[in-house]
């Protein structure tokens, strides 16, 4: 995507009025501040530019505050390389901004022409690099310079990262899946021709080179690829319980003994197709389901992206000491600038601060702190400085105490889908039962049929369609709703998407976009908005308050009075001279300077000259786009949606009433939408949450189905089932819609192979199947499974010209 | 049917090749990374040609 002329062309931010300009490939190109000027220069002098026309999103802005330095102190350094065997280092780091392949494609060339560097790996998708240096001619802070300088974020993890378990386990289900489809497809050959030799008469020596070589494949099939099945049922049954491994297992290894003992004594017929589509099939599932899983942020990344790095110590003598956060001690004094992050938590003994609490709270504005306050990791210092006491570090801050929450929701979840796997694992139970029924019985009618029927029993009843009837289902809905931009991470979610009947949105940040629009202005004392404004955006270019921020992007590129001795007051507002007058903006307390405040002016921003009002400004949040239709198509769906926030009242009013949501609530601590949402639960409903935030991050875990954000908080996201991709909302109800698609399915797929084994078994027991049909039943049985399951998502199954099917094909 | 004999120890032989060439692929992080190797054939266009404007 190349950005349009109205936005800076490295990041797509809004330009200011004067925009810097870069010369990129022989043009001239607008950008929003120096530091992307740098970046896209940068990358013109390396010759990169084709990244301008291979990137599908814009770029990050580059960081002006550097913690790259940091990371030469030997203490640090230690904990994030590696020494490898031929004596160079190695480093993964964890590049926030990476979002693209023309990113991956930047980085890998952008990092590869420095001096030293040996190789470089960059993955999209666990926004990783893994780079290897000579660390005689190159730094680890070089490193990170080079990649703050193209506008990314790098952290170098925990060297531990390096042995990463979750790529093993992507290698190792990779490659079994790999064996079990080799080993299907030639089993399958082998077994076509022994059906085909069955009706024209093959000679035994024939058949039994077939057969011989049948479990040749089959044999690493069972005991290589099979190994997760086996694994799992192992532990379950060592914590005493009857997953749909044990059965699964249970199947397996019967069907492949059974087929051994025939292949060895000549016996009727051997089923190595049949156990190598079904470990196929079963693993192909499962691996699907880990990949969304994979793609998904995990816990230990979103708190290294929480807490900053490094720290700013003060030393006994006053100066100050850049060390890493990791270093730092209960009794440790801090300072920490304007706009860096809280390391750990910590009482204040600066004068007063304000800070961007969003992290516990979800309000949405900067609160002031004074001396004496406890701050906590993770916040954002919006205006300072601050000097903080630390009070508690790592595990002990609120942050870590959020995690834990979460964690411990996670466990508490839900698990609706248990029950549908127990219905399966006590159908395979009574399978085997009956299997070991028929043999006792044959035996004692036949003994010579016993065998050849309890086989028969089991390869029809085989749990393949049964088995397959939910993870196909599933596996198809995943596959398509990722198309669509929307990410399920854990299966389940998609029949609890599907029976929700209650829906708890967020506000800030997920109905709302972060930034503030300047809504209505009010002039009085006789001067009109024009020049009011004009005063106020003069004003409010000195501040960095979203508030001040929102009015002075109103007017970007106008001549503005001069303002002198301009001083930004913490958590109160902004005061400057204008033509010899004392003008001040910001609180109504403030700018009014003690004087009555007018009615409905608490919460507007206000402009005063000598304590007399001259205007006033009303703020407003933005709806994200599509929001609207969103609501209205989940409310027409049936849902009843309320919005939980822990913004002020008024604010949240406004947004209910803009949307025509009837219940919402507000100044909701996390723990209090925690209560709700159980509340609610309780009373039978079945919830769905969505927010994008760390304070909705316990929240999430709490409820039947957690969908996040995509540009919300990573800790958000590791805490969801679900997440928008693209950061609209309308996908979730296109996502329902498809969920009850696949669910219906899902059940139609149950009925049916539950159907087909009825009539099935009883002939089998009863030894009117002779085996070869049985195959052939089983192989179809699962066959109509698969195919019934591609269905879901096609268009014309969803019910044409309701809303909702109009927004899912609009996503599509 | 002799023939049997030659072919079927040959696909197992050309299965067990399949195989070893694929673990080989996964060890050396083949699939690691399925974005990049698409854009890799767009860079080496030569350099005169003129960058491409973007849309209004």
């Amino acid at each position: 995507m190349n950005t349009p002329a109205t936005a800076c062309w490295h990041c797509g931010a809004a330009l200011p009025a004067d925009p810097p300009v870069a010369q990129v490939a022989g043009s001239p190109r607008p950008v929003c501040c120096h530091g992307c000027r740098a970046a896209a220069q940068w990358i013109e002098g390396l010759g990169l530019a084709d990244y301008y026309r291979l990137r599908d999103t814009p770029a990050e802005r580059p960081v002006e505050h550097s913690t790259a330095q940091v990371w030469a102190r030997p203490e640090l350094a230690r904990h994030a390389v590696r020494i490898l065997a031929d004596g160079r280092s190695e480093v993964c780091l964890l590049v926030e901004g990476l979002r693209c392949s023309a990113c991956v494609w930047l980085i890998e060339r952008g990092l590869g022409t420095l001096p030293g560097v040996a190789s470089v790996q960059v993955n999209a998708t666990a926004q990783r690099a893994r780079v290897v240096f000579d660390a005689g001619r190159a730094t680890l802070p070089q490193l990170l310079l080079a990649l703050e300088r193209l506008g990314y974020r790098p952290l170098p993890l925990d060297a531990r990262a390096l042995d990463d378990a979750r790529r093993h386990e992507s290698r190792a289900a990779l490659k079994g899946l790999l064996v079990a489809g080799f080993g299907m497809m030639q089993a399958m050959m082998y077994a076509t021709a022994l059906y085909l030799g069955a009706f024209d008469g093959m000679d035994g020596a024939t058949r039994d080179l077939f057969r011989w070589v049948g479990l040749l494949v089959a044999t690493p099939v069972v005991f290589y690829a099979a190994r997760p099945f086996f694994a799992g049922a192992r532990r379950s049954l060592a914590a005493r319980r009857l997953g749909m491994d044990v059965p699964v297992a249970i199947a397996i290894a019967l069907i492949y003994a059974a087929s051994m003992v025939e292949t060895l004594r000549g016996g009727a017929e051997v089923y190595f197709d049949s156990v190598s589509m079904f470990v196929f099939f079963l693993l192909l599932g499962r691996h699907l389901e880990m990949r969304a899983r994979h793609r998904a942020a995990n816990l230990s990344d979103a708190l290294a992206r929480l807490a900053p790095a490094c720290a700013d110590r003060v030393r006994a003598d006053g100066t100050l000491e850049r060390v890493g956060a990791v270093e730092l001690v209960p009794g440790d004094r801090v300072h920490v600038a304007e706009g860096g992050i809280l390391p750990a938590d910590g009482r204040l003994e600066s004068e007063r601060c304000s800070v961007d609490e969003t992290l516990l709270t979800g309000e949405s504005l900067p609160v002031t702190r004074q001396r004496g306050d406890t701050l906590v990791a993770g916040t954002l210092l919006v205006q300072g400085p601050a000097r903080l006491l630390i009070e508690r570090v790592g595990a002990d801050t609120a942050l870590a105490g959020i995690v834990a929450l979460v964690t411990r929701a996670q466990t508490e979840r839900p698990r609706l889908a248990q029950a549908g796997e127990r219905a399966a694992a006590g159908f395979v139970a009574r399978v085997l039962a009956l299997a070991a029924l028929t043999a006792i019985g044959w035996s004692l009618i036949d003994p010579s049929r016993a065998f050849t029927a309890t086989l028969a029993v089991l390869v029809v009843s085989c749990p393949c369609a049964f088995a397959l009837a939910v993870p196909a289902a599933l596996t198809r809905a995943l596959g398509v709703l990722a198309q669509r931009g929307v990410l399920v991470t854990r299966a389940d979610a998609i029949e609890q998407l599907a029976t929700a009947t209650h829906a708890v949105f967020d506000k800030t940040g997920t109905l709302t976009s972060p930034e503030l629009r300047l809504e209505r202005i009010e002039a009085h004392d006789g001067l009109d908005r024009e020049a009011a404004l004009r005063l106020a955006v003069a004003l409010a270019r000195g501040s960095s308050h979203p508030a001040a921020r929102a009015i002075a992007l109103t007017l970007p590129d106008v001549a503005l009075p001069a303002v002198d001795g301009l001083q930004v007051l913490a958590g109160a507002g902004v005061e400057g001279r204008v033509a010899g007058r004392r003008l001040r903006l910001g609180r109504a307390d403030f700018a009014l300077d003690g004087t009555r405040i007018p009615a409905g002016l608490e919460e507007a921003t206000v402009l005063a000259g000598d304590g007399r009002l001259l205007a006033s400004f009303q703020l407003s949040e933005r709806l994200r786009p599509g929001t609207r239709d969103a609501l209205d198509a989940l409310t027409a769906d049936g849902l009843a949606v309320e919005i939980a926030s822990g913004d002020a009242p008024g604010r949240v009013a406004a947004i209910a009433a803009t949307l025509g949501i009837a219940h919402w609530s507000a100044r909701q601590r996390p723990a209090d939408k925690l209560s709700r949402l159980t509340a609610l639960r309780e009373a039978g409903a079945r919830v769905i949450a969505v927010g994008d935030g760390i304070n909705d991050a316990p929240v999430l875990a709490g409820a039947d189905v957690a969908v996040a954000l995509a540009s919300g908080a990573q800790l958000a996201q590791a805490s969801s089932d679900i997440v928008l991709v693209g950061n609209r909302l309308d996908a979730l109800a296109g996502a329902r819609q498809l969920a009850r698609q696949a669910l219906a399915i899902l059940r139609q797929n149950q009925r049916w192979s539950l159907l087909y084994n009825l009539t099935a078994v009883p002939f089998g027991a009863l030894g009117f199947v002779p085996p070869w049909l049985a195959a052939i039943g089983m192989s179809l049985s699962s066959l109509v499974v698969v195919l019934n399951a591609l269905r879901i998502g096609r268009q014309e199954h969803s019910p044409a010209g309701s809303p909702v099917a109009a927004v899912a094909g609009a996503g599509a | 049917m002799n023939i049997l004999l030659a072919m079927i120890p040959l696909s197992i032989l050309l299965l067990i090749g399949a195989g070893i060439a694929f673990f080989w692929a996964v060890d050396h992080d083949q699939f690691e990374d399925m974005d990049t190797p698409r854009l890799l054939p767009l860079e080496d266009l030569p350099d005169e040609q003129p960058p491409e404007e973007p849309p209004p």
